[in-house]
């Protein structure tokens, strides 16, 4: 199985964007799945998304309109723990999906 | 955590003065810049850190580690609730009454601390007994145990 290159994007790039990634990365690695993840703003999303290194981006703040030609997943459940086993499935379908 | 960054029953008017009046201890002690404080205020306009828990509303005012000498969160309790926006939807209002200030150096550093203070603010039972709390020695045994 591959490295999955994940983009987590949150107002100031550091924060939030530090805690989802954290949790992602933890949370991919129990299933298997080796992960590299990157934190960045909402502003520096796009020229990101489109340069192909990312497989996915999750994001706390909204994401400015564009075509990210990666799949987009809000992680604020994953921020705020409610509804966060929903937020996780979404992201083991795309990482699923990837290796198809 | 050091108490002198906890404020409890704190009476504000409104999110800038909370965020102020934390802010302000945080440069008292030399955590913080003197541009730290505008730089949060700046943020929360357009970027707002306002998140909805379920049962309580909290806030996770922060910026830039540009603005950081050395990582810190300080804590208010509020004694009305104060309006914020929500991070994930900023046509959104939240009501907060617990207001968590961050000072982040460096991220990729301090992993264990955000993903600590990640569980403090996803713990509903916890925050309403930080709400509750009648002293700041009670807060920070509370928070001691997981470990901030």
């Amino acid at each position: 199985m591959k490295n999955v290159n994940v983009l987590s994007v949150c107002g100031s790039g550091t924060v939030t964007s530090s805690m989802v990634a954290g949790k992602v990365k933890e949370t991919l690695k129990e299933k298997g799945i080796s992960s590299s993840t990157t934190e960045a703003r909402p502003t520096e999303a796009l020229n990101l998304a489109q340069s192909g290194r990312f497989d996915f981006i999750v994001y706390t703040s909204p994401l400015p309109p564009g075509d990210y030609k990666i799949p987009t997943i809000n992680a604020f459940a994953c921020l705020t723990g409610i509804g966060e086993d929903k937020f996780f499935e979404d992201v083991f379908k795309t990482v699923d999906e990837l290796n198809k | 955590m050091n108490s002198d960054l906890i404020a409890l029953n704190l009476e504000v008017k409104n999110k800038e003065e909370v965020i102020k009046e934390l802010g302000k201890r945080m440069f008292e002690k030399g955590y913080v810049k003197s541009t730290y404080i505008d730089a949060v205020l700046e943020r929360e306009k357009t970027l707002p850190t306002g998140l909805d828990i379920g049962e309580m509303c909290v806030a996770i005012p922060h910026t830039d580690s540009k603005h950081v000498n050395e990582s810190n969160v300080a804590l208010a309790v509020l004694k009305n609730p104060v309006e914020f926006r929500n991070m994930i939807d900023p046509s959104k209002k939240v009501e907060v009454m617990v207001v968590f200030l961050l000072a982040i150096n460096d991220p990729d550093s301090q992993v264990t601390l955000l993903s600590k203070l990640m569980s403090v603010f996803q713990n509903v039972e916890l925050l309403k007994q930080i709400k509750n709390s009648s002293s700041t020695e009670e807060v920070t045994k509370l928070l001691k145990c997981i470990e901030i």
